[in-house]
């Protein structure tokens, strides 16, 4: 059977689709058979694909992998891999959309804290993996004058990270990590709802409570919202020590001035 | 197509001994222990965010030469390379002041997705220009010289018009790049495409030949007693590909050589053996051939 030479680009395309989809029709013409059918070399590298995408998602998502196990885990990953393949070839980056695909997929609904643990162990990766980043020096905010620094908008660190649960995800992620089933069988997974505070330390990675006051100021400081605005958001709340703790944890990176305070 | 007149070695270059393969469960022992290998590879791509990796990588920087081995930078990819991907990995080799920068020549990339794999080209004159005019993208981005390394294929394209050592010249030749002659990648591909490997080893051009790799591969069993070789990473070095880099070391001289293993990566101990055995190799290999990348 005479088959017309393809492009570089199309044949790449053609690869793409028998590693991602399984779809041979477009490759398997253009590979020598000797010895071997082309399906047979492909399923080399379709494995490849697979393992090493599985093992990825398996190293971002540990908590998640020992919750449902690891069979439930890959037969999972293999079809979100199959819809969502890797853009990057960093593959630290990789499973961003694992959290959603998890949250609609029909035998993971019995689990109802699963996609909210899931969303701990992303922002968890994220953290980790993020950019090293000079912290904001907190005499550069001290040498303004203080109606100037109502004006101020924070740039988080990117090794920070708020989150809100529904479920205590943070503590039945910390006791599936730590194999602690103890903990975990204490944890009653329907008991209200946690504020997150998820930061990169030297030792590792921290994840605390907050109160719902702080969280409420610190997440409209992290939007980038002006100080005077975000202090409004719990007039209540001991705001200074809030912020000087910010500060001196290095959770911000830079900021920049309003034109107003609102 | 431009040629970098550049040096390949930068500060602290990779000395013509046997070095090692860092992987993650080695860091803290390295750093503590300060074992005696001469210098260490990793892979790029495992490195580009921040937090503790690229901070043990910085802190085993200060006391070895260190290489970095990509595997993302897609050379082969038609649709050309991924600019935030090559601003990242740039952005590594400015922290890290490698000796020798490398990747494959094959592609990883199409459609705008990471395939997770050094898939193989077909050997074309189009390929052929699309890999020059990345390979010299690289350099002139990086402002260095790479090396690109020969990979291990289980499949070959019918449309293949030009033999794989004669395209990994024709690069080497037309960006200045070198060539990292990955030997157990040769005994693979030959094995499985029924090539001689001394024939590739004799056809690449000494003088490009910056750094050579050795690594274990498996044996698959297929039905009808078929067999295909598996270039795992996951074992000791073979006795044959021993014998291939003996060859190697004869045609290129003094080479810097690396000892890679990424599956079940055994104790440093065990990587030190592998290393030894490949530095006395090297001090047998007669000296007088000289390194042709020293000058």
């Amino acid at each position: 059977m005479e088959t017309a030479t393809p492009s570089l680009l199309e044949l790449q395309y053609a690869m793409r689709a028998s590693l991602v989809v399984h779809d041979d029709r477009g490759i398997s013409a253009h590979v020598v058979d000797a010895g071997m059918s082309p399906a047979e070399r492909l399923d080399v590298y379709r494995s490849t694909f697979a393992s090493v995408l599985t093992k990825a998602l398996r190293l971002s998502y540990p908590a998640v992998h020992r919750l449902v196990g690891a069979e439930f885990f890959e037969g999972a990953a293999r079809i979100f891999i199959e819809a969502h393949p890797p853009k990057s070839a960093c593959l630290d980056d990789y499973g961003e959309k694992f959290a959603d695909f998890l949250s609609d997929f029909e035998p993971a609904a019995s689990l109802a804290y699963l996609p909210e643990v899931i969303r701990l162990e992303w922002a968890v990766n994220r953290v980790l993996h993020a950019s090293d980043v000079e912290p904001l020096d907190p005499r550069r905010l001290a040498a303004l004058a203080e109606a100037v620094r109502a004006r101020v908008s924070f740039v988080p660190h990117p090794s920070v990270s708020l989150l809100r649960v529904d479920h205590p995800a943070d503590l039945i992620w910390r006791a599936v990590l730590e194999e602690d089933d103890d903990a975990l069988s204490a944890i009653d997974p329907g008991a209200g709802p946690a504020r997150l505070l998820v930061q990169r330390l030297a030792t590792g990675v921290e994840v605390r409570r907050m109160s719902e006051s702080a969280w409420r100021i610190s997440a409209a400081l992290f939007a980038g919202r002006p100080l005077a605005a975000a202090l409004d958001e719990a007039p209540d709340t001991e705001a200074s020590a809030l912020l000087a703790d910010h500060l001196a944890a290095g959770r911000f990176i830079d900021f920049s001035l309003n034109e107003t305070s609102a | 197509m431009d040629s970098h007149a550049a040096p390949l070695r930068t500060r602290d270059s990779i000395p013509a001994k046997a070095g090692v393969g860092l992987r993650f469960r080695h860091h803290q022992e390295v750093l503590e222990a300060r074992p005696a290998a001469a210098w260490f590879e990793v892979h790029t791509e495992n490195y580009l965010g921040g937090g503790s990796a690229p901070a043990y990588l910085d802190a085993i920087r200060r006391d070895y030469p260190v290489s970095l081995h990509g595997t993302g930078l897609s050379l082969g990819s038609a649709e050309g390379l991924d600019p935030a991907h090559l601003a990242r990995v740039r952005e590594l080799v400015e922290r890290v002041e490698p000796g020798l920068v490398s990747e494959h020549l094959s592609f990883s990339v199409a459609a705008g997705n990471y395939l997770a794999d050094l898939l193989p080209l077909p050997l074309t004159e189009e390929a052929l220009g699309i890999v020059c005019r990345n390979v010299a993208q690289v350099q002139d981005h990086l402002k260095r010289r790479i090396l690109v390394e020969n990979p291990s294929t289980y499949l070959q394209f019918r449309h293949s018009t030009i033999p794989e050592w004669e395209f990994l010249a024709q690069v080497a030749k037309r960006t200045g790049c070198g060539v990292l002659c990955d030997v157990n990648n040769i005994y693979v591909s030959a094995c499985n495409h029924g090539w001689r490997a001394s024939a590739y080893l004799a056809a690449l051009p000494p003088e490009a030949v910056g750094e050579i790799h050795l690594a274990g591969h498996s044996l698959r069993r297929l039905d009808d007693a078929r067999t295909l070789l598996i270039d795992d990473h996951g074992s000791r070095v073979a006795p044959e590909v021993w014998a291939l880099y003996a060859e190697a070391l004869a045609l290129f001289g003094r080479v810097p050589t690396l000892i890679e293993w990424d599956t079940d990566v055994p104790p440093m101990a065990v990587l030190l053996e592998e290393a030894a055995h490949a530095a006395a190799l090297i001090d047998e290999a007669e000296s007088g051939n000289g390194h042709a990348l020293a000058a």
